[in-house]
């Protein structure tokens, strides 16, 4: 068990025998130091809890105790200072400058509660320092890593004046803004942004700072000591990600142009053939046409399919919604799909409900849908019929439930999970090879889900599928965007 | 009374002959440019009573032309149907800022194309 070491240094004869014995006897280690850098230095390698620093015949001008403790690397070394009876002036120094406590020569009867008390505070005053230390070097290290960032960081304060800018943030803004104004140093403005003077807590914003580079902001806010909360903003330079992104938003925007462009002259042509204006076709070939323009419908569908995928995949399907009856939106698929269920003698059966009240949906989208899904059951089926069912589900203030079911090859049971990936297709000798990216249901399904709805299948593997989403019949928050 | 005329202006030079081909078979007359430049000036001189218009294309895409057209006096009041391959919401917007009387996006349906021809020509 470790017992209190406690050190006395001073010179005075009678004191020290009269500490000793009364320390010694409470079982405190004790040792006795005239008080010269010689003892000093005995007083660092006894590694004690309390000094007893006596004043008597100290040099007025010398250095107070706990500075000449400090200088032989007893920093945060307690000091108890011991004086004659009536030095109050030196006492109240002492204590002034970090004494933690004191005693009256000559010394007392019984000095143990003194000394007891003196290394309890003394102790109280090294885990306040120690703790202090920490503080400080994580604060700096924080600092350090906030100054050195490779992308800007600044703090302001309740009221928006910039208490601290990073190094980044300097050489963008210049030196010497500190106690301006975020908004008016940073974006030139006469009032905060919107977006901190609307968010709480934590914000992300981004913004193209003077050195016009493009920035996505994130800040936090952090309670200073006075209870106010300070906002800690850091950027990340996403100047490249932006460039890249719109590189491949007009690649991708050129690239469906071109496709589109000849898509347009052969779907023209196949039109000018059917409706015998370059002279009247026999029958065969009027079907030789129809399959041209089928095939022509199936490539327009495979480039939106995969600008739709461009689009789920980057994070910008934006819906337009109107409010449309589901009649309407059949009507701008049923033309092919039937065309295509004829092709191989299959019955494409629809059924929809003459009350069946109108929705809000992106029409040319959710049509998409029922190509992508029709399509499929076509694809897959080679006998009977294709039934296209719409119905009215009165949960959730109303939705709209089409089904699409088959008499097809069904979707093997540990497959049913994966149809809805991008680019998954039914593999084996169960299918054939067919066309198509295995686009069409993994966009189904983004694309119901953005309208607030939900897709899913059943499957009977030899019997069939099915192939059900519903829809919002109100506008939806989550459909909105 | 005289056939209605249609300026149809595409670098696509396959597209103008197909849709001059089909334009002509419902009974209209039909004239073709290939570039901005040629598609102003040869609704300058010939006055038709509607153009189809490409929106991108060599000196002077559709929405260039267009605002040529709109600036003339004598070729303010031609309305134009404008055409295009791309699917972009601003390209949408701005045909309709500038008051175009249609916007197909290509390939384009058939029949609605021709019912928004048959509207705006009154006939």
């Amino acid at each position: 068990m470790r017992t209190y070491r406690v050190a006395y240094l001073g010179n005075d004869s009678e004191a020290a025998p009269l500490l000793r014995a009364a320390l010694e006897k409470a079982g405190l280690e004790f040792m006795a130091t005239p008080r010269d850098s010689a003892g000093i230095k005995k007083v660092a390698d006894f590694d004690c809890d309390l000094v007893l620093w006596d004043l008597e015949d100290a040099n007025p001008n010398e250095p107070t105790p706990m500075e000449q403790l400090r200088k032989a690397g007893l920093e945060n070394m307690p000091v108890a200072v011991v004086v004659p009876t009536g030095w109050e002036a030196a006492v109240a120094g002492s204590l002034a400058e970090g004494a933690v406590d004191f005693l009256y020569k000559p010394i007392e009867k019984d000095p143990l509660p003194r000394i007891l008390a003196a290394l309890s505070t003394g102790q109280r005053q090294r885990r306040v320092a120690w703790a202090n230390r920490v503080i400080e070097d994580t604060s700096r290290q924080i600092r350090g890593i906030l100054a050195n960032m490779a992308d800007p960081a600044y703090v302001v304060s309740p009221e928006y004046q910039i208490l601290y800018m990073n190094r980044v943030a300097e050489e963008i803004f210049g030196e010497g803004l500190r106690g301006g104004t975020c908004y008016h140093v940073f974006h030139d403005r006469e009032e905060p942004c919107e977006v901190c003077a609307r968010s709480k807590g934590a914000a992300r914003w981004r913004s193209v700072l003077k050195n016009g580079k493009s920035y996505r902001f994130l800040s936090v806010d952090i309670r200073n000591s006075a209870g106010e909360l300070e906002r800690l903003a850091v950027a990340t330079d996403v100047t490249v990600d932006e460039e890249v992104s719109k590189i491949y938003k007009t690649f991708i925007s050129n690239v469906s142009h071109d496709l589109r462009t000849p898509l347009a002259a052969i779907d023209q042509y196949a039109d000018i053939l059917r409706d015998g204006l370059a002279g009247e076709l026999n029958e065969e070939q009027k079907e030789d046409v129809d399959v041209i323009k089928r095939s022509t419908f199936r490539l327009g569908n495979l480039i939106e399919n995969l600008i739709d995928a461009n689009r789920i995949l980057s994070g910008r399907l934006k819906l337009k919604m109107e409010r449309v009856n589901v009649r309407e939106i059949l009507d701008l698929v049923l033309e092919h799909l039937e065309a295509q269920a004829r092709d191989k003698g299959l019955e494409l059966k629809v059924s929809v409900p003459d009350d069946l009240p109108p929705m809000y949906a992106d029409k040319a989208l959710i049509a998409r849908v029922i190509a992508n899904i029709a399509g499929n059951s076509i694809k897959f089926t080679e006998h009977g019929v294709v039934q296209i069912r719409a119905g009215y589900i009165p949960r959730d203030e109303g939705r709209i439930i089409i089904s699409v079911e088959d008499a097809g090859i069904g979707i093997p049971t540990e497959d049913l999970g994966k149809i809805f990936e991008l680019f998954y297709r039914v593999e084996g000798d169960k299918v054939y090879v067919e066309e198509g990216a295995g686009l069409g249901l993994s966009i189904s399904r983004e694309i119901v889900r953005a309208h607030g709805g939900t897709l899913w299948t059943e499957s009977l593997e030899g019997m069939g599928s099915a192939f059900h989403f519903t829809l919002p019949v109100h506008k939806n928050e989550s459909g909105a965007h | 009374m005289a056939e209605k005329l249609i300026l149809v202006a595409d670098d696509d030079r396959d597209l103008v002959t197909a849709l001059s081909i089909r334009l002509r078979a419902t009974g209209y007359e039909v004239i073709g440019a290939h570039d901005g430049d040629e598609a102003y000036e040869m609704a300058k001189e010939q006055k038709p009573d509607l153009v189809i218009m490409d929106i991108r294309m060599p000196a002077g895409g559709g929405f260039d032309s267009m605002e040529r057209l709109k600036h003339s006096l004598s070729t303010r009041n031609i309305p134009v149907i404008l055409l295009t391959a791309f699917d972009d919401e601003d390209m949408r917007e701005q045909a309709r800022t500038l008051g175009c009387a249609g916007y197909f996006r290509k390939p384009f349906d058939d029949a609605e194309f021709m019912e928004s021809i048959r509207k705006v020509l009154g006939s």
